[in-house]
């Protein structure tokens, strides 16, 4: 039993703003009233609920890839020593599991989505979230580049392929459907990638990828999944590629849908050196289409990894860098690409890129619509979070950050005539009421009776990154895990999945084609419920008929 | 150089029509790779099997593998470095001097052939064993190779994988590296991983006689390192815990017989491409399986208490 007061509350989901008010907790949840008991006195303190990551690489075999490449940046970065209630690890861009919970929850933040597991290594990417404390935990199935299921597609099996994706969620013990470059892995298995919604994807016949979103976004839809389809768009990261971000916004029109790291899908120019912002154009088409979704995948400057499973685009970041590449193809799935990276204030793309993630979060309107990520660790490890909360708390000093960049980059963004402040308000919702209602997590983001009792206490103080960074007390599930700054407990968190309804005769189905396809054996292949740490089963809407 | 560019077998199967083995010997070393995964199934997209498939074999004698193979390479004995970087260069149409290429032991024709078959392939995959990265050269020779396959994807597809074996040897480097951020050679003694092959890599640390206690699990160290390091193994408390009893259980203090892991023992165990299998027990055990050896061991160690130094070090670096 715990009550905390005195603190100002921020609950957007409640409507409460800046308000004084207590706060009682009980039993991992969130009551009216207490009896007895510890209290923590918030005066002069800002309560949030804990923070939602909606879009994160924290767990699994891209993220362990990239781990074993780049002991360089281990070293470099902050050791953790072990302690009476903490494990030893490392920080850094790939952060160990157990760091990754200490530093998450460091941050405030008690949920995660895991954005990319492939059905093939889902056992592993679960063994590391168990190996993950004090979050819970969902994740998303990779399934844009599902040979199977293209093939359904192809065929017009529409029904099929929604029990083939079911089954596949279930498989994975998934909460979401992630598609990543739809047709544009699939096209890399052969060294080609799928640069426009129109053309058939190399290998097959009339197949496009325009048929791959539309066809998933429909099925999640359909089986009423809490969160809508996760989206990376095709053609990350390229001079122009915003006319393939405006055509698939417009494609899903109709549907639900959540863009992954907006910023690398907002650029305008012909190549490298004309690239410009178009995140005017992408936030006016956004804010005009409701039924959406984002995350900012913002960038930071200094050193990080990118790991994405964009194949293709990974080859052409190692071409362009000259750098360490990793690449892993998974059988008739997907596949990961991993290079190492530095984003530089004097290079022109990545000051255009830096300024695009701000635009984004200062032009889209709606905070309830775009949500805080670097798309860790793509465009800057998790921990830096605080770094971008300044940026959009304070004007002044984003205007004194543009003096870091190229000159000439000032005039191919926007950023220096936007003067929008975010408010602590905002801030919960972007950081934690938005990312969990775009989750479908009725029960994280915000501190109502009967919501999970995870909650950041920070110290109310003009040094806004130093407040986020630093917060006076974190509970999860109840529980005191950060106390004046330390980890003073470590506890479990939750796995969160769902179970969408199939029809159990779609494995008689898949059962021959796995065999001959895959390398594995069928039985092997879903994850076993006992694998789940604390499973937390989310119900589906009703189906749509 | 640096990195990898890989894939999961399932990929060589269905799409690869050029494999080369490089500096190992499957037909003895991964007797089911050929059947299972690389050369006789058929894949998605080598309708035929076997027939729409070439493999090559580069190794410096002639091993039973060599008759699965339609083109067998012998290099001349440390000369791998050498090749690769030849094919690199010719891969890119730069000029080779022909007395260079002559001393790895393979002629010109030879080599230049194998460079036009590598462009031309649709689906390419280098697999390549100790042969290669345990030879003079060692770390070198695997970045070569693993340079000249990122290279050839300028021109096709092209992957590469290395030929891992012991069992469960990935499973262990997969797990290092989520909880250390390290695959091996990782010191502890600090409270945080620290990573340095060469110094805190087995056999150095045995040789130089650093450490004054071993746990052996899942090796016969006795039976494959070098012989300073077995005699510092047989010098200090070294605790064995195996199914069966090893040259490792005979220098021991201690040896635990376990179950199997895989008959009678669940778990997890990570095939070479890194994916992951469930292990179900066909059989009971009457031993304890080695999770829980090791769990008891902790427990008595965590009831001690700890020594004074240890917490002042402790305190000292919070």
């Amino acid at each position: 039993m715990l009550r905390i007061t005195g603190g100002k509350v921020y609950d957007p989901a409640n409507g409460i703003n800046g308000e004084i008010r207590e706060i009682c907790i009980c039993d991992g949840r969130i009551v009216p009233e207490v009896e007895g008991g510890r209290t923590i006195d918030a005066t002069g303190m800002v309560i949030f609920p804990g923070g939602v990551d909606v879009h994160t690489h924290v767990a699994g075999a891209a993220l362990n890839f990239a781990r074993a490449m780049i002991p360089e940046d281990h070293r470099r970065n902050q050791p953790f020593v072990r302690t009476q209630v903490r494990r030893g690890g490392i920080g850094g861009a790939t952060p160990t599991t157990y760091v990754t919970g200490y530093l998450y929850a460091g941050l405030g933040y008690t949920t995660v989505n895991e954005a990319a597991v492939p059905v093939l290594s889902a056992r592993h990417t679960h063994e590391e979230l168990r190996d993950t404390p004090i979050v819970d935990k969902a994740c998303c199935v990779l399934m844009a580049n599902n040979e199977i299921l293209l093939d359904l597609l192809e065929a017009g099996e529409k029904e099929k392929a929604q029990h083939v994706a079911a089954w596949n969620i279930w498989s994975a013990k998934a909460y979401g459907v992630k598609a990543v470059n739809p047709g544009g892995i699939t096209a890399w298995k052969w060294g080609k990638d799928a640069k426009s919604l129109n053309d058939p994807i190399p290998g097959y016949k009339t197949i496009t990828p325009r048929q791959i979103i539309k066809g998933l976004a429909d099925i999640v839809d359909s089986l009423g999944l809490p969160h809508p389809l996760h989206l990376h768009c095709n053609n990350l990261g390229a001079p122009g590629n915003c006319t393939t971000t405006l055509e698939t916004m417009k494609l899903l029109e109709g549907n639900r849908a959540h863009l992954a790291h907006l910023q690398y899908h907002a650029y305008g120019g012909d190549d490298w050196f004309t690239m410009r912002s178009e995140a005017a154009r992408i936030a006016e088409e956004f804010n005009a289409n409701p039924n959406l979704t984002t995350d900012a995948g913002a960038v930071l400057f200094g050193n990080t990894v990118t790991i994405t499973a964009d194949g293709p685009w990974q080859h052409l970041l190692y071409k362009l860098t000259g750098h360490k590449w990793g690449n892993l193809d998974v059988e008739n799935e997907t596949g990961c690409g991993v290079v190492p990276y530095t984003y530089k204030e004097k290079n022109l793309v990545n000051a255009v890129q830096w300024a695009v993630g701000l635009e984004l979060l200062l032009l889209i309107k709606d905070p309830w619509r775009i949500f805080l990520t670097t798309d860790h660790p793509n465009g800057a490890a998790f921990w830096r979070y605080p770094e971008i909360i300044h940026l959009l708390m304070n004007a002044d000093f984003r205007r004194e950050q543009l003096k870091r960049l190229a000159p000439k980059a000032l005039k191919r963004i926007y950023l220096p005539e936007l003067n929008r402040e975010y408010t602590l308000y905002e801030i919960a919702i972007i950081t934690s009421a938005g990312p969990a209602r775009a989750l479908g997590l009725p029960h994280k983001g915000h501190l109502g009776v009967g919501a999970d009792a995870d909650v950041a206490i920070y110290n109310e103080s003009k040094d806004i990154p130093h407040m986020f960074a630093y917060p006076r007390y974190v509970i999860k599930a109840g529980e005191v895990v950060i106390e004046e700054g330390e980890i003073r407990k470590t506890v479990e968190g939750k796995g969160i999945l769902v179970q969408p309804s199939y029809d159990q005769k779609v494995e008689s189905y898949i059962r021959p084609l796995f065999q001959q396809y895959y390398t594995m054996s069928f039985d092997n292949y879903p994850v076993e419920m006992e694998r789940i740490e604390h499973p937390d089963l989310r119900p589906c809407k009703q189906p749509r008929a | 150089m640096g990195g990898k560019v890989s894939c999961t077998l399932g990929e060589v199967k269905n799409r690869a029509d050029l494999i080369i083995y490089w500096g190992g010997n499957p037909a003895e070393c991964h007797p089911r790779h050929f059947t299972k995964y690389t050369l006789t199934q058929k894949g998605r997209y080598i309708p035929n099997g076997r027939k729409d498939r070439t493999m090559v074999l580069v190794d410096i004698r002639e091993t039973p593998s060599a008759k699965a193979a339609d083109i067998f390479l012998q290099v001349r004995p440390a000369k791998d470095f050498e090749v690769i970087t030849v094919l690199r260069a010719l891969i890119k149409g730069h000029a080779v001097d022909p007395e260079l290429a002559a001393e790895t032991g393979l002629s010109m024709e030879q080599l230049q052939d194998l460079a036009d078959r590598m462009k031309k392939a649709r689906f390419g995959v280098l697999f390549f064993g100790m042969g290669l990265s345990m030879t003079r050269g060692k770390h070198m020779n695997s970045a070569a190779l693993l340079t000249l396959a990122a290279e050839l994807n300028a021109y096709t597809k092209f992957v590469a994988m290395p030929m891992r074996g012991h069992g469960n040897v990935t499973g262990g480097d997969v797990i290092m590296r989520w909880t250390t951020g390290y695959p091996f050679g990782v010191s502890l003694s600090r409270g945080y991983p620290r990573f340095n092959p060469g110094e805190f890599s087995t056999i150095d640390l045995l040789i130089r006689g650093d450490c004054d206690a071993a746990l052996i699990l899942g090796a016969d160290p006795g039976a494959t390192m070098p012989q300073p390091a077995i005699d510092h193994l047989a010098r200090i408390p070294t605790i064995v815990l195996d199914p069966k009893v090893t040259h490792t259980s005979r220098l021991a203090r201690v040896h635990f017989t376990t179950a199997a892991t895989g008959i009678s023992a669940p778990g997890t165990v990570y095939r070479m491409d890194e994916i992951p299998l469930p292990l179900r027990p066909a059989l009971k055990s009457p031993y304890p399986t080695d999770e829980e050896i090791v769990h008891r061991i902790y427990q008595a160690v965590a009831a001690k208490p700890p020594l004074p130094p240890a917490v002042m070090l402790s305190q000292a670096t919070m």
